[in-house]
């Protein structure tokens, strides 16, 4: 049973491996319909630190991505959180997407299988959320609602669901996911600062502010935790695994 | 009492403030309709009559809301034939900008609509479920939004008497940049003629000889990729096939005017 299940895994493997990027490292068949999935290499936090725009800097909402994903079972795997840094006199800039290695990236519902008869399942590629190139940026990625779930599976509420909205995310970034310059603060001072600064936040359910950007829509007014739910946030952020 | 009371206007207050920051930028509410999906698709699969069926669809659907005395055009390209240049959907729909019936922009300009600059793309435009609204105000239903345990939403006995049932695949014909696909496969039920499917009904997305038609996803959420107009394929061009990959025959109106 358990070589027949490999098999399985083998001839999906061959036949995704022409299409799919993940050619190189088709992970093992999630064992059940355990949330969340062993895939999972993706996720929005499912609470915030709970102190505005300062997480501890990187340091820290690493630690927070670390430590929500080892309460579900994930701990074994590095994880970052995607924020970037601006630069300061001799701290060159951070990018979010430098940190987080290459992907693809899958997130926690995700089933081998999916990715045969659904497209929704498909993991998120590198380029295609960041756009690098014009075609990539004119049809998107997969990069959705229900892609963007919390490391237990949840579906972060958007414009159109129940009150509080928690659709803004904390990245620091630009749309291609590099840094920002330092003439204005976008990082919540390096993520340091619960009260002046501003912070770039995207939307999870990719709607607000006239774009669908997920990762550099809009910029808070503030760093406090109250400025965060004036801008439809509470201070999630985006937590992908190095790989 | 009064802790309900505050906290209900916390819930007034951060509504207004949420719904404050969408508007932010550019306050475009209250402005004419001149962008909708239609409500309802013709009925024939990919068969609209070609370009004028489509737009006298859309013509009459806007008038049933009062917007008759506006000039309407489908979002539609049509491919290459033997004497016949191909047409470009972002060629026939005006300059811009365009607003959903509650007056809410969803893009200022062609340029914004399609992502021209990488700039633009990656950021998008303000086409998304909130605001990709039929001309009655309708949202689109699209995914896991409603389902009745034993039936498929891929069905179309069910899915044209369940209207909350997933048809979120709107026509289109079209590349990602608004311009038509080259000729050598079906990507417009042969240029809104054709209610056909193939011999078989294989796998969706354009083949040699095969009835296709290119859709798009108002509420960007599917095909891997969310392109609200250019995302993938149909299995076939009959109104049976179109459900079949969650569509209905429903397509994009714009006003030139």
């Amino acid at each position: 049973m358990k070589i027949k299940k490999n098999k399985l895994v083998n001839l999906i493997a061959i036949m995704l491996a022409p299409i799919m990027l993940v050619a190189q490292n088709v992970p093992e068949l999630p064992e059940s319909e355990d949330i969340p999935s062993s895939l999972m290499t993706f996720f929005v936090t499912s609470e915030p630190i709970g102190d505005g725009g300062n997480l501890g800097g990187l340091a820290g909402a690493d630690a927070h991505c670390q430590k929500l994903a080892t309460d579900v079972g994930q701990g074994h795997k590095a994880w970052r959180a995607y924020l970037s840094t601006q630069a300061r006199p001799g701290q060159p800039a951070i990018n979010a997407r430098d940190r987080i290695g290459e992907g693809p990236w899958a997130h926690s519902k995700a089933r081998l299988l999916d990715y045969l008869d659904r497209r929704l399942g498909r993991p998120l590629i590198k380029s295609q959320i960041h756009g690098d190139t014009l075609p990539e940026a004119q049809r998107g990625s997969n990069m959705s609602k229900e892609f963007a779930l919390t490391e237990k599976g949840e579906i972060v509420n958007g414009i159109g669901d129940p009150m509080p909205t928690r659709h803004a995310v904390l990245t620091g970034s630009q749309t291609d996911g590099r840094a920002f310059d330092n003439t204005v603060d976008r990082t919540c001072n390096n993520w340091t600062s619960n009260g002046e600064g501003h912070a770039q936040v995207g939307h999870t359910d990719r709607v607000g502010n006239g774009n669908i950007s997920w990762n550099s829509a809009n910029t808070t007014t503030g760093c406090s935790q109250e400025d965060m739910a004036s801008h439809g946030g509470v201070g999630l952020f985006y937590c992908f695994v190095l790989n | 009492m009064s802790l309900k009371n505050s906290s209900l206007v916390l819930l007034i207050f951060s509504f207004v403030v949420t719904t404050g920051s969408l508007m932010a930028q550019e306050d475009y509410r209250y402005l004419p309709m001149s962008f909708f999906v239609t409500s309802k698709p013709i009925g024939d699969g990919g068969n609209l009559g070609g370009l004028a069926g489509a737009d006298v669809h859309c013509q009459a659907l806007a008038s049933d809301v009062g917007y008759g005395y506006k000039t309407w055009r489908a979002y539609l390209s049509t491919q290459a034939r033997p004497g016949q240049p191909a047409i470009n959907a972002r060629d026939r729909i005006g300059e811009g900008p365009w607003h959903n019936v509650n007056g809410v922009m969803v893009a200022r300009d062609l340029a914004h609509l399609h992502g021209d600059t990488i700039e633009l793309a990656r950021l998008g435009n303000n086409l998304t479920k909130q605001s990709g609204l039929t001309e009655k105000g309708q949202i689109v239903p699209g995914l896991n939004d409603y389902q009745e345990n034993g039936h498929n939403d891929g069905d179309w006995d069910f899915v044209k008497t369940t209207p909350y049932s997933n048809r979120h695949e709107v026509l289109t014909g079209t590349q990602v940049d608004g311009t038509a696909f080259p000729s050598d496969y079906d990507y417009t039920c042969d240029n809104w003629t054709s209610n056909q499917d193939p011999a078989e009904l294989g796998p969706m997305g354009a083949a040699s000889s095969k009835p296709n038609v290119q859709i798009g996803f108002p509420d960007r959420n599917g095909g891997g990729n969310g392109s609200w107009n250019s995302s993938h394929g149909t299995r076939g061009c009959s109104q049976y096939a179109l459900p079949m990959t969650h569509g209905v025959g429903m397509f994009y109106c714009f006003a030139i005017d």
